[in-house]
């Protein structure tokens, strides 16, 4: 049964897209649905058997370690799973209204959406080096077809800037693979943590995948790819890519640091990786603090709030650790959310410069309301899911006397707060004489709604956290603070 | 003498990256980036990777060559204006570019001096439990058998990276049609070749399963002709994707999805293929989509139609 549930997670997006392309026009939209409505389904029985005990872990192909591949999903993976369901989901509703699967836009865009689908679900249950690095170029490459379905050449310039950097960051991951194989003779994640012993090569390895996959979650200062790119694809590509895409590359770090790499006397390295998320805090929110465009501010505010992730290296404790995955997931459902409203906001205006928001509230009332209770949450005010992951951040660097890093934390929530007053207060101004008579499209009710529901689930995640706190807690390796 | 060539082709290797990325001309470049792909084959196959030199041959030198001359083409066609010479800008990045490079080069040269020389635990293990699938070609054992998911996301990769490309250019014009095939030679010469690169590819597929060759290979040739009947007019870039031309870009996927999963009804493991025919099976469908997503990438189209010379 839970096999049967894993196998689906991955082939269920995969034969979708391939029979979008084969099925007659008028069918798409039920094979869509098909194919996306019961993912969380799916979800459900491996979550009992990861509740129970733990892990779920399955031999592909039924060959043992270390000849095949292994899928195993604990409390972080599933953790993502579910946030990933959740905006496949949302995020596709909006998408249905965008790219109607029947249009020929919807053709160009649905097979890849699958596919970007697919890979992440294939990228969070396996357990195997290699076979993480095909499923990330999975990733990337359909994320950047999804970028370039946009038309405007701004979209295709980042589109392109971004595959150069990402294909430039696989070569650097596959890089270290290679040399880890060559000195321990096994691809599985968590065997090669109980034989690799620290020493020139595993280290130049570990170097080189880590930097290969920080410029793939664009941690500042290898985020320049990322607010172009974001700030110019089509709407729910933008929320699915700083939901979750640039999520899994973190993802993968965390597991090599905190699994493969596990006990490796590193502090040095610790407190560099937590500097760059302190860089990203301060950088990212900075520049969104600037930006003239609302979904620039938002993909900006993605390279800041990016930064929150790496402060689990200095910190390495289980609070820590909880708040790092629950920060991960409602940082998710919020900017999800930011990206949905700001979307269909540019499609009804034609434009997001911030000048021309004016009066919004008036006029897109739902949206704009997405907007605040999102914002309510990525600011971290009690009592969103957003609160819960920077108070335990904040208590956290409290445990361990870290002031500097309390600072930080305190100071990334107030800049958070700036920037996004910042596009509130915008929206809500009137201007006295009601000069935007220009021509809007009252965006589909679908497609607001859809934004709406995944801030309310940033928000709502605040009451549900015991669970995840418990379940996170479960997964945490176990490295002893120092 | 072994160690003169080896080092010969190291240094030619070197000297012709050097050529490909510093040529004064973008066509220059790609000449030197094919000549680097057929240099770099023979060091695979110096190094006893036949497998890995057939692939680079095919691959990074022939269809990957043939898809940046068309791009090149492109460019020239868009802005004929344009010098084709790139301006040289000259970064300040390059040079502590260039020393991280070469320190890397160093550390993984010196970890490989000190690495013993015994095949890793998986390699091993593949060796062993070869016998078992009734193939004796181990890569085929690996990529088919033993790490399946791998080959079948590559496929999907492929798609997606297809699919991308398809978003790029949807809204190019369409090339416009290269000069007609009426030269007195070509028709024959085409007679000869089509069906040339045709045999060669299934014997690439079949020889897969006991010596060098698989789907990827000869996919790659089969390519070749496709990408030759372009050159030669006898198939043009069309716009829309007929059930004929979206059916065997996804064979491929489908069937090795099919089959895997149709494994976990009988109470196997997922992707734990049935026999040998199974093997035999996805790898011609694996090679039908491979080849025609390289040739359509060539055509810089979604579909393709016949031309009648």
């Amino acid at each position: 049964m839970t096999e049967a549930a894993l196998a689906g997670l991955v082939f269920l997006p995969l034969l979708g897209a391939c029979l979008l392309l084969l099925v007659p026009r008028q069918w798409r939209t039920a094979l869509v649905l098909l194919v996306v409505v019961p993912l969380p389904v799916l979800l459900l029985p491996i979550t009992a058997v990861v509740w129970q005990q733990q892990a779920v872990q399955m031999a592909v192909a039924g060959h043992a370690l270390p000849l095949g591949i292994v899928w195993r999903v604990d409390a972080l993976s599933l953790l993502l799973l579910w946030l990933n369901a959740f905006l496949l989901v949302f995020v596709g509703l909006q998408a249905l209204t965008r790219f109607p699967p029947a249009t020929p836009a919807g053709l160009r865009f649905w097979p890849l959406w699958l596919l970007l689908a697919a890979g992440i679900h294939a990228l969070l249950l396996s357990a195997d080096l290699f076979n993480l690095y095909v499923t990330l170029e999975l990733v990337t490459l359909a994320g950047i077809g999804l970028i370039a379905t946009s038309n405007r050449p701004a979209a295709l310039q980042a589109a392109m800037r971004y595959l150069l950097l990402a294909l430039m960051a696989s070569l650097l991951y596959l890089l270290g693979v290679g040399l880890i194989y060559a000195e321990i003779g096994t691809l599985d994640l968590y065997e090669a943590g109980n034989l690799l012993e620290p020493g020139l090569l595993p280290a130049t390895a570990m170097v080189l995948m880590i930097t290969g996959l920080l410029v793939k979650a664009a941690i500042f200062p290898l985020h320049a790819w990322l607010p172009a790119a974001h700030g110019n694809a089509p709407g729910p590509v933008s929320a699915l890519l700083s939901a979750i895409v640039v999520k899994v590359s973190i993802y993968i770090v965390w597991r090599l640091w905190f699994w493969t790499a596990e006990g490796w006397p590193m502090p040095a390295l610790e407190l560099f990786l937590g500097l760059l998320g302190a860089g990203a805090i301060l950088y990212g929110s900075a520049l969104a603090l600037v930006q003239k465009r609302l979904k620039m501010v938002i993909a900006y505010s993605t390279v800041a709030q990016l930064g929150y992730l790496m402060l689990i290296f200095p910190l390495a404790s289980l609070l820590a650790w909880q708040a790092a995955g629950f920060h991960l997931v409602s940082h998710g459902l919020a900017k999800a959310a930011l990206f949905v409203a700001a979307g269909n906001i540019l499609a009804s205006l034609g434009t997001d410069r911030l000048r021309r928001l004016a009066g919004l509230d008036q006029r897109l009332p739902l949206d704009v309301f997405t907007l605040a209770l999102a914002s309510v949450s990525l600011m971290g005010l009690p009592p969103s899911g957003g609160f819960i992951g920077k108070w335990l951040f904040l208590q956290a660097a409290w445990e361990q006397g870290a002031w500097g890093w309390m600072a930080l934390i305190a100071l990334g929530g107030l800049l958070a707060a700036a920037y996004l007053f910042r596009i509130l207060a915008l929206t809500c101004f009137h201007p006295r004489s009601h000069g935007h008579s220009s021509r809007l499209r009252e965006p589909p009710s679908r497609a607001s709604l859809a934004g709406l529901l995944l801030a309310l689930a940033a928000i709502g995640l605040g009451f549900a956290s015991a669970p995840i706190l418990t379940m996170l807690a479960s997964a945490w390796p176990g490295v002893i603070a120092p | 003498m072994n160690l003169a060539v080896d080092s010969l082709i190291g240094l030619g290797l070197v000297a012709l990256a050097w050529q490909a990325i510093s040529g004064r001309s973008l066509f220059r470049g790609i000449v030197m980036f094919v000549v680097f792909g057929l240099t770099m084959a023979l060091a695979w196959a110096r190094m006893g990777a036949p497998d890995l030199a057939l692939a680079e041959a095919a691959i990074g030198a022939g269809v990957t060559g043939a898809l940046m001359l068309v791009a090149l083409r492109r460019l020239v066609q868009l802005h004929p204006d344009q010098p084709a010479e790139p301006k040289r800008a000259r970064s300040r990045l390059a040079l502590p570019i260039a020393l991280l490079a070469a320190s890397l080069v160093a550390v993984i040269g010196l970890g490989a001096v000190s690495v013993d020389r015994e095949p890793g635990r998986a390699g091993v293990a593949v060796m062993d439990n070869l016998a078992e699938t009734g193939l004796s070609n181990p890569i085929t054992g690996v990529l088919l058998v033993f790490r399946n998911l791998d080959t079948l996301l590559e496929v999907a990769v492929l798609l997606a990276a297809f699919l991308a490309a398809l978003a790029v250019f949807r809204d190019q014009e369409q090339a416009p049609a290269p000069p007609r095939g009426d030269l007195p030679l070509v028709g024959a010469l085409l007679a000869i070749i089509v069906p040339l690169t045709i045999l060669v590819s299934v014997h690439l597929l079949l020889a897969g399963s006991h010596e060098p060759g698989g789907a990827f290979q000869a996919g790659a040739v089969l390519a070749a002709g496709g990408v030759l009947l372009i050159l030669a007019g006898r198939l043009q870039p069309a716009s829309g994707m007929p059930l004929a031309t979206a059916l065997p870009l996804v064979l491929g996927l489908l069937v090795f999805s099919v089959i895997g999963l149709a494994m976990m009804l009988t109470g196997a493991p997922l992707l734990a293929l049935p026999g040998l025919w199974a093997v035999y099976l996805i790898e011609a469908a694996m090679m039908i989509s491979i080849a025609l997503t390289l040739v359509l990438l060539f055509a810089g189209a979604s579909g393709l139609r016949r031309e009648r010379p």
